[in-house]
């Protein structure tokens, strides 16, 4: 029970994988750091650069700043989000009988039967067919 | 005094790899969400730092773009994990290996 | 060109509509058609003999053809392209063996009204579809101008005899009797087709006539004007091999020694496919693919001895088992066999025209003694055995006399067809024999001894038949009280009655040559049309010459006489047929066989041929073919079930880095991407 909520860098048999994206940043940093990108243009002082973002979504060319028109990629975006919430609701539905309501429990998801396992629960309570969780 | 280019890309790369770290060492699959969205913000640092290295727009709006489309994966990935602790009774990532083989 | 070369492929699509037609008949399964078909074949056949006829007429006016028709495969080689065709030759080889086809193939339809239709049996569109394919395809193989073509042919006739041999499969003999001919005269093709394989590889092409034809390159490259490859052999080598492989298949469907034992169970088919079999279609197209490429043969010491030493043997052997049997038909089996045998010796001896004059001259009396046998046996209620019949001439006249009339010419009697023909056959044998030097010469003498003791033979066991059938008195009650036989029977005997009594005087060759009167009408006939190019490699007299000129042995004719010759076979024939009367042209006959001492058994089981053949099937081929099944098994299989487990084995053992943890992926895709960064890096020259 001294476990500490928060996560733990956990090393050992993590090391080696971890190697491998140290790996990737000491070459990125390498690449990175040997090229030579030449002075930056930055913006115009005076630009308007929020109002150009809004412009450029719009396909409308009053903006400061010049950009492409992203009004295709915008409604694109916009499907793919209804799509992706629709998909999320139905993963998150139970399937089977919809009257089921355990899944909106704010226990973390978890389904009371289940917790038999846990090891709370097999501390605190050893009766299985006791309701576990929250009570 | 302008910050050269660099530095934002190093620390693009820095926040990438820091991702990379996360996926390759957790084993929780909500910890898994978390790594993937600091890469996908890595990369939209890439795209405002470019962006500003070009003095172009496209690179700022595209990264809006990127976190919208973050949102959708998220909700797509948390509905995913939703019915791998249904399947599984947890969400480590390393015992959902019924498709294997 | 003339119209008559223009409507030359009808010949063989008419009997092929016919078949086309019974068959569609058949699968109707009713009686849609009028006498089961018989009409359509009649006027198919009657349609290609008239058209025959016609391309005769032209040949004779002086037209030759060759032609490809229908090229069905190219193929481009380095040096010159392989052309795969099917064409029309006609020449007057072609242009006679036409006429004889069609003659022979129409009398049988219209005999097979009689003996199939009025003796109720059933299943007739399948017979006359049979009858049609048969007859299409021997057609094809006769005007085939390349022996690719000719080989199909072959082999459609082949298949025909074996879907008409077994017509009666109900019963136990046919159909054991088709496999039987089928799977022998196979043998025999197989060579042939290793041969005809050889002979495109050699030589590029398998055209028959033209100067570019096989045996004209065959010629020119024994002559030194040309090359071929010929596979590391001596040309004058490799043609005698390929020739003997071509020959083989000539062996097989021509019933010669030792692929002779097909032909007398044949005789389980129906007696009118036995006529079409014997005289016109399956046994001659081995015989007339000799004559076709002769010239290939002409120039071949080696391969002409062999010729002449099966045809010669075959004449004996053959005649000797006719002696003894006791059915009407396997005697008649037994003496064509012979006579083919008669046809190759003249072959294998230099005597091109006699072999074709034979060829010829029995068409017309074998089919009319099958045809007499078949009227026989409808008269017997198809009772087969002769000591059963007796005294039918009485009751058969005209039966009786046409089947005289065949006897007579089979025998070989003067002035029956037979006479002429047969007497030409052995004459050329003699005096090639007799001219020619050195080993070969033996040969020929040889073979020409064992045609005249089968002379004797002949005239007795004809006899002996003839006697049996319609002499003395009846044997049984059936005998006593035929039944009588419809004009469909009588009519086609009467035609081929004459014809074997008449077709001998086509060539007069001995007349000729004691009065030097010009009636050897058939010399001068495959002499060929004076001055047709392509007549110069087909020609009777380009035969002769590459005999004596291009052939190393220098097949020579002596000068004797013809009367001498003549005399002697005539004599023998005459004798034979006197003895044959003498024992068994009584009142009471008795079998004599029992004089013969041991020899009779040996007769009776036809020299153990079957028995050694069957010995050699089950100890020698059995044990062989078990060998082949056991390294088929163990190797062949084993290889592939080897290679079969490995790849088994080995991707289930590497499918385990599939692990199916997210991890691990990602982990190598990030290694991945590190080796492709430094990859890259390295290529751009971090190190340099």
């Amino acid at each position: 029970m001294t476990d500490p909520t928060w996560p733990r860098l956990k090393l050992g048999s993590h090391l080696l994988p971890g190697l491998a994206a140290v790996a990737l940043f000491a070459v990125l940093a390498v690449v990175v750091l040997g090229g030579d990108f030449g002075a930056a243009e930055g913006f115009p002082a005076d630009a308007g650069i929020t109002a150009g973002i809004g412009y450029a979504m719009f396909n409308l060319s009053f903006g400061d700043v010049p950009s492409e028109g992203f009004l295709v990629a915008f409604l694109t975006i916009a499907i793919v989000l209804d799509a992706a919430l629709d998909g999320a609701v139905m993963l998150a539905k139970r399937e089977g009988d919809g009257d089921d309501a355990l899944t909106a429990l704010t226990d973390g998801g978890r389904v009371r039967d289940a917790l038999g396992g846990d090891e709370t629960a097999g501390e605190t309570n050893n009766d299985d067919t006791v309701d576990g969780g929250d009570r | 005094m302008a910050v050269p280019v660099q530095w934002y890309l190093l620390l693009s790369a820095a926040m990438f790899c820091i991702g990379v770290f996360g996926v390759l060492t957790r084993r929780n699959a909500l910890l898994f969400l978390m790594s993937v969205e600091l890469m996908l913000n890595a990369a939209n640092i890439n795209l405002v730092a470019f962006a500003r290295l070009w003095g172009n727009l496209t690179g700022q709006v595209f990264s809006l773009f990127t976190m919208a489309l973050a949102a959708a994966e998220v909700a797509v990935g948390i509905g995913i994990i939703l019915v791998l602790y249904r399947n599984f009774s947890d969400v480590d990532v390393t015992r959902a290996t019924t498709m294997r083989w | 060109m003339s119209a008559a070369f223009t409507y030359a492929p009808l010949i063989v699509a008419l009997p092929f509509l016919s078949f086309l037609i019974a068959l569609a008949a058949g699968l109707a399964d009713r009686d849609v058609l009028p006498k089961g078909g018989a009409i359509p074949g009649i006027l198919a056949t009657l349609g290609s003999l008239a058209l025959s006829a016609w391309v005769a007429l032209t040949v004779a006016g002086g037209a030759v053809f060759d032609e490809t028709i229908y090229e069905w495969a190219v193929a481009a080689g380095v040096e010159s392209q392989l052309e795969l065709s099917f064409g029309l030759l006609l020449d007057p080889l072609s242009a006679m063996m036409l006429v004889i086809v069609c003659l022979v193939a129409t009398l049988v339809h219209v005999f097979s009204l009689g003996y199939m239709n009025d003796e109720g049996e059933t299943g007739l569109p399948r017979y006359y579809a049979g009858l049609g394919l048969f007859t299409a395809s021997m057609l094809g193989f006769v005007v085939s101008d390349n022996l690719l073509q000719s080989f199909v042919f072959f082999e459609l006739v082949g298949l025909c005899s074996y879907l008409l041999i077994g017509f009666h499969f109900r019963e136990p003999g046919p159909p054991s009797a088709a496999k039987k001919a089928f799977l022998v005269t196979r043998f025999g093709d197989y060579f042939f087709l290793v041969g005809l394989v050889g002979i495109v590889a050699t030589f590029g092409t398998a055209q028959f006539g033209g100067a570019e034809s096989f045996p004209h390159v065959a010629e020119l490259v024994l002559a030194g004007e040309a090359s071929v490859r010929t596979f590391g052999f001596a040309p004058e080598t490799w043609f005698t091999i390929l020739g003997l492989l071509v020959l083989g298949g000539v062996i097989g469907k021509s019933a010669q020694f030792p692929l002779h034992t097909w032909l007398p169970d044949a005789m389980e088919g129906p007696t009118p496919v036995s006529a079409l079999i014997h005289a016109a279609t399956m046994v001659a197209a081995g015989v007339f693919l000799v004559a076709r490429m002769y010239g290939f043969y002409a120039v071949s010491p080696t391969a002409l001895a062999i010729v002449a030493l099966v045809g010669g043997f075959t004449a004996l052997f053959a005649a000797t088992m006719g002696l003894v049997k006791r059915e009407l038909k396997q005697v008649l089996a037994y003496s064509t066999i012979s006579q083919y045998g008669y046809m190759m010796l003249a072959l294998g001896t230099g005597g091109y025209v006699a072999a074709t004059f034979h060829l010829l001259t029995h068409a017309f009396f074998k089919a009319l003694l099958f045809l007499g046998a078949g009227s026989v046996i409808i008269a017997m209620h198809h009772n087969e055995n002769m000591w059963d019949m007796g005294g039918l001439r009485k009751r058969m006249p005209v039966t009786y006399a046409t089947f005289l009339v065949g006897s007579l010419a089979l025998a070989g009697i003067v002035p029956f067809a037979g006479f002429w023909s047969k007497d030409e056959v052995l004459y050329e044998a003699l005096i090639h024999g007799l001219g020619t030097e050195g080993s070969l010469g033996t040969v020929f003498l040889a073979a020409y001894a064992m045609g005249l003791l089968a002379v004797l033979f002949t005239g007795f066991y004809t006899f002996r038949m003839v006697a049996l059938t319609f002499h003395g008195e009846p044997r049984t009650d059936l005998a006593a009280d035929p039944e009588s036989v419809g004009w469909n029977v009588k009519g086609p005997l009467s035609v081929l009655g004459l014809l074997a009594a008449t077709t001998g005087f086509l060539n007069l060759a001995p007349v000729k040559k004691l009065t030097g009167a010009k009636v050897d009408f058939l010399h001068q006939w495959l002499e060929g049309p004076e001055g047709a190019a392509l007549m110069a490699t087909l020609s009777a007299k380009h035969y002769k010459h590459l005999l004596h000129d291009v052939n190393p042995a220098q097949v020579t004719a002596s000068e004797l006489g013809p009367l001498l010759p003549a005399a002697l076979s005539l004599g023998l024939a005459i004798t034979g047929a006197l003895v044959a009367f003498r024992l068994y042209a009584t009142p009471e006959p008795t079998e004599h066989t029992a004089k013969l001492g041991g020899l009779q058994d040996v007769l009776y089981n036809n020299y153990y041929q079957d028995e050694y053949q069957v010995w050699l099937a089950t100890n020698v081929v059995q044990p062989l073919a078990g060998v082949a099944d056991t390294v088929d098994q163990s190797l062949v299989d084993g290889v592939v079930n080897g290679v079969s487990s490995v790849s088994l084995s080995s991707g289930s053992r590497i499918r385990r880095i599939q692990t199916g943890v997210v991890s691990n992926y990602a982990a190598l895709v990030t290694l991945g991407l590190t080796a492709l960064l430094v990859a890259f890096g390295l290529y751009e020259g971090w190190l340099l």
